[in-house]
């Protein structure tokens, strides 16, 4: 497998601009040149399009010149907060770029001095070394910073979700129906479309999910700042749900029994309704790219008695491993509509 | 056009050095264009009067490059040498290596870069690749090292012989080391040691310089040895440096020196 060739691998800036974009009332600033602004601008509302959601991603650039680079870029970017702090977003973001950290601008020391509006930095020059990941927790990171004390609420936040993901609504629709079998809410999404404010509250909840086991320094950082315990992934095919609900179960001392019996006979009348594909054979020339989502599909096909084959039938596999038994479900209606094509 | 640069570690006497050749070549009725390509600026001072020419950067920070006009940059300084001050970000901020290279576009643009002889008079250590620009295709084909005794010159000139190597093995590249200048600090047995360091990097001594008071008194005077002294024995070292610098041919591929052979050789000197 090529680096860099799936969806969430690449540059630690695009990273970081998938969870700050989604603060719906904040305003990021990319110090660097406009084309590292354009650029994933461009990306971030076409892949929102791809999802189904118009937006104008919520972006500034500092649009750095080569005189800037020689000079120094803190006066730039001293002069973008000011404009940008004029319209009085909930926060403003900035994110540093691969130039302004080889000529060692001090963007903090920048940022410091503003003062009325929250101005959080967050570094994500990509030449560091760092992956598209590491942007997404640098920033998870920074906005943590946003959390105010406070009282426990009981609830449940959903920690780092995949924003560019074609199914990010489906799967979190099917974490907070599970949440709920054991009588949990979630308090907030962090970070997918919610404002400043909301932040405030990320300290209160009793559990955070995290998306998946990348965010877990993400999740230790949190339970370091909030002592707050964390699951580290979301529920992933049909054998991942049952242990999902007894951790969850467990960390909040809930009995889960009946839960887990209830969603067992959901699982197996979700597989009863794809009987009519049972003992086909399939094959896929796009299987997932992650060990993950390959043993969903083996699982899946060994359970309803699919030979997987080269000679099979093409089955589209999502990108991503299927989330629950909900994502397993869209899945096999996929695979059926290929199969009775 | 002959392009030569003279790199040196800081203090070593390289503007000094290169302000006066560059008289000693003018007098000799060579058209010299100096350009200074130190962010401190101070390389052509001698040849300007003592005045400090507004820098190219200077210009750049205040207007955008699109609005400087290559008449604003090219200073006329003693006996029509043309000087050109690179300049650069305050101490602290930006990017010096970044405000040379951006000096010798606008200068290839502006056509500056005409003569019969270019000195490069270059900050002392190569810290990045901004401060190769002058070794690079196209500009400065002869480098000279200009180093006293004292071992930490010698190490700065050891560490630019590195630079010229690597350098010199890309292709197309023609820089090469032309010399070693001794511009001399009064140690006992100066002149032998640094010939020998010379040979040993494959090269050799081009210059000896003795120390001597006539330079000093022509830089209170704000003016090059040559300018205030010419009759002294000081101003005819510097024209011999300059004959020699004409009629050089020898350019070679620097072999430098491991640093705990170079230690070794300057105890040998002792």
């Amino acid at each position: 497998m090529l680096s860099n060739s799936c969806r969430s691998a690449g540059c630690t800036l695009t990273g970081a601009l998938t969870v700050t974009t989604h603060v719906s009332d904040a305003i990021t600033v990319v110090h660097g040149p406009g084309g590292c602004t354009h650029h994933n601008f461009s990306l971030l509302h076409a892949t929102s399009l791809d999802n189904d959601l118009i937006t104008l991603p919520p972006l500034i650039s500092t649009g750095l010149s080569e005189t800037d680079v020689i000079f120094g870029g803190e006066g730039v970017l001293d002069r973008a907060l000011d404009t940008v702090i004029e319209r009085k977003p909930g926060a403003v973001f900035v994110l540093s770029t691969c130039i302004v950290d080889t000529i060692g601008d001090d963007v903090g020391m920048v940022c410091r001095a503003k003062t009325g509006t929250p101005v959080l930095v967050i570094p994500t020059a990509g030449f560091l070394g760092g992956s598209f990941q590491t942007g997404v927790n640098n920033a998870l990171i920074a906005l943590a910073g946003m959390a105010e004390p406070i009282r426990g609420n009981g609830r449940v936040n959903i920690i780092g979700e995949k924003n560019l993901e074609y199914e990010v609504d489906e799967n979190f629709t099917e974490v907070s129906r599970l949440l709920s079998l054991l009588g949990l809410s979630v308090n907030i999404r962090f970070v997918h479309d919610l404002t400043s404010h909301q932040i405030a509250t990320l300290g209160a909840a009793r559990l955070n999910i995290l998306r998946d086991p990348s965010l877990i320094p993400v999740g230790e950082y949190l339970k370091d700042q909030f002592k707050t315990p964390y699951i580290p992934a979301f529920p992933v095919g049909i054998s991942g749900t049952i242990p999902f609900l007894e951790s969850v179960a467990d960390a909040c001392g809930i009995d889960p029994r009946q839960t887990i019996a209830d969603e067992c006979v959901l699982i197996s009348e979700t597989l009863d309704d794809f009987a009519d594909i049972a003992g086909a054979g399939i094959s896929s020339s796009s299987f997932p790219l992650d060990p993950e989502g390959r043993h969903v599909v083996q699982d899946v096909a060994r359970v309803l008695r699919l030979e997987i084959a080269p000679s099979g039938c093409p089955v589209p596999v999502p990108f991503t491993a299927p989330i629950g038994i909900a994502g397993v479900r869209r899945m096999l209606h996929r695979w059926r509509r290929a199969l009775h094509a | 056009m002959k392009q030569i640069a003279l790199y040196g570690k800081g203090g070593i006497g390289k503007s000094t050095t290169s302000a006066n050749l560059s008289a000693a070549l003018s007098c000799a009725g060579y058209d010299i264009l100096q350009i200074g390509c130190d962010p401190k600026r101070d390389s052509t001072r001698m040849l300007m009067q003592g005045r400090l020419i507004p820098t190219v950067m200077d210009l750049v920070r205040v207007r955008g490059t699109e609005k400087v006009t290559p008449s604003e940059v090219v200073y006329t300084g003693f006996n029509g040498i043309r000087c050109v001050e690179a300049g650069g970000p305050e101490p602290g901020v930006g990017c010096a290596g970044r405000g040379i290279i951006a000096t010798f576009q606008l200068l290839e643009k502006f056509g500056t870069l005409t003569g019969d002889v270019i000195v490069y008079d270059v900050l002392g250590d190569v810290v990045c690749g901004g401060f190769a620009m002058p070794m690079r295709e196209g500009y400065a084909q002869e480098v000279y090292l200009i180093t006293s005794g004292e071992l930490m010159s010698l190490y700065a000139a050891n560490n630019i012989c590195k630079a010229i190597l690597r350098l010199s093995a890309r292709p197309k590249s023609r820089c090469r080391l032309a010399g070693v200048i001794c511009n001399a600090k009064n140690q006992p047995r100066e002149e032998e040691l640094v010939a020998e360091f010379a040979r040993r990097v494959n090269s050799n001594l081009t210059q000896f310089i003795p120390r001597d008071r006539s330079v000093q008194l022509a830089e209170l005077n704000r003016r090059t040895v040559i300018e205030h002294e010419p009759e002294s024995a000081q101003a005819q070292v510097y024209r011999d440096l300059a004959t020699r610098v004409m009629k050089n041919t020898h350019f070679t591929i620097p072999t430098p020196l491991e640093i705990e052979d170079l230690e070794a050789l300057a105890i040998e000197f002792m």
